[in-house]
């Protein structure tokens, strides 16, 4: 049975269909979800939700992208929008420290892979998203930019900025 | 940092923080669980009368409005010149008007496409418990509202294939919708005969391949 056909199915409420298209896809999008996040049980709620989504809004598929792009868009649409409310959360919580806090501890010296993390979550979200997506989960630019909804072009010029900003973030780095 | 060793960094970044085994059984469970047991409104219990048919003439009437509307304005007024529809086709829909329209009956006609394609696929063969006739009767039944409406549409007039594909699919859920009484009981062997004669299901996952690669 092809993918059209297993889509006609879970539209129509069959669950092994649903179960089939899941197995298909789930784990390339908890991968993405789990890079995107950085956490384990994130990634698990953002695939869940991913799923739900795309299942309830399966008859809305309009077929001009591959079923694949379709659901990669709705997990990084997802991820992003969760991404932005905690940036937006840990933003009023550190104003709030702020005034409650006046002198920090001395931070350890951190490692490269900590200073690597922390400039790719520095990155903007479409930068970070580009770079994540290429050079780290192998999608390739035309995939990326179909996820994204963004010519190839864009595509290429976000990632190579992105590790522009990365090498220069790195650049201090003393191994 | 050199250049070699900025693009070791890149590389570095795949093996670095890998994604554990993701749970796919947990995850399905809750997805399952949202999804395909979330509360149907649509009550089969054998004691309560199905809210069907209001969902049918309620369906009915969402088509009706759009294919009327997705109808060119002049042959509207042709038609029926009296008409309070011909007189509101004075007015040509804008092109993004013309355009949701169609989107909508796009929309519906994968819906019911997709609906007819399990129906079939999941027939019982002959013999099966009789209590399932009586689902599959009743979904029938539903789909035959849906058809007609379908095949009376101007899309359906200027795609003969899918008219053709719509007529047939009618006489199979004519066929089935008859499973309700005891005595056609027997026509399984004959609607399945029907199926694989007329290529309803191939014509049917064509048609639905059709309808969502013109979306």
């Amino acid at each position: 049975m092809n993918e059209t056909q297993l889509i006609a199915r879970v539209i129509a409420g069959d669950r092994l269909a649903g179960r089939t298209l899941y197995d298909t896809h789930a784990p390339r999008v908890y991968s993405l979800a789990y890079r995107l996040s950085g956490d384990a049980e994130k990634a698990r709620e953002f695939t869940q939700d991913t799923f739900i989504r795309a299942f309830s809004r399966l008859s809305q598929f309009r077929g001009d992208a591959a079923f694949a792009t379709w659901l990669h868009r709705i997990v990084v649409t997802i991820v992003s929008n969760a991404r932005r409310s905690e940036v937006r959360f840990s933003r009023e919580v550190a104003l709030d420290e702020a005034h409650s806090i006046e002198v920090s501890a001395p931070q350890a010296e951190p490692d490269l892979k900590e200073c690597i993390a922390r400039a790719v979550d520095d990155l903007s979200e479409a930068y970070r998203t580009t770079l994540i997506m290429h050079d780290i989960e192998g999608y390739t630019h035309a995939e990326i930019a179909g996820i994204l909804g963004v010519p190839e072009g864009t595509c290429k010029s976000r990632l190579s900025a992105a590790r522009a900003q990365l090498r220069n973030a790195l650049a201090a780095f003393k191994e | 940092m050199d250049d070699n060793r900025f693009d070791e960094v890149i590389r570095d970044l795949r093996t670095f923080d890998t994604p554990p085994a993701p749970p796919l059984d947990e995850m399905w469970t809750v997805i399952e669980d949202a999804h395909f047991n979330a509360p149907v409104p649509i009550s089969r219990s054998s004691g309560m009368r199905s809210p069907a048919p209001w969902l049918a003439a309620a369906a009915a009437l969402v088509i009706g409005i759009g294919i009327g509307r997705y109808l060119p304005p002049g042959k509207r007024a042709v038609e029926n010149p009296a008409s309070p529809t011909a007189v509101a086709s004075a007015n040509p829909l804008s092109p993004t008007e013309t355009s949701a329209v169609a989107d909508a009956y796009r929309d519906q006609t994968n819906r019911y496409l997709g609906q007819a394609a399990a129906l079939l696929i999941s027939l019982p063969a002959q013999g099966a418990p009789g209590t399932t006739d009586a689902t599959f009767a009743s979904k029938a039944t539903d789909l035959l509202v849906t058809t007609r409406l379908l095949i009376d549409s101007p899309a359906a007039a200027q795609d003969a294939k899918l008219r053709s594909l719509l007529e047939d699919l009618e006489l199979v859920l004519v066929q089935i919708a008859r499973l309700r009484t005891e005595k056609n009981k027997g026509d399984l062997d004959l609607i399945h005969q029907a199926v694989e004669q007329g290529d309803v299901l191939s014509r049917l996952n064509s048609a639905v391949a059709t309808t969502q690669s013109s979306e």
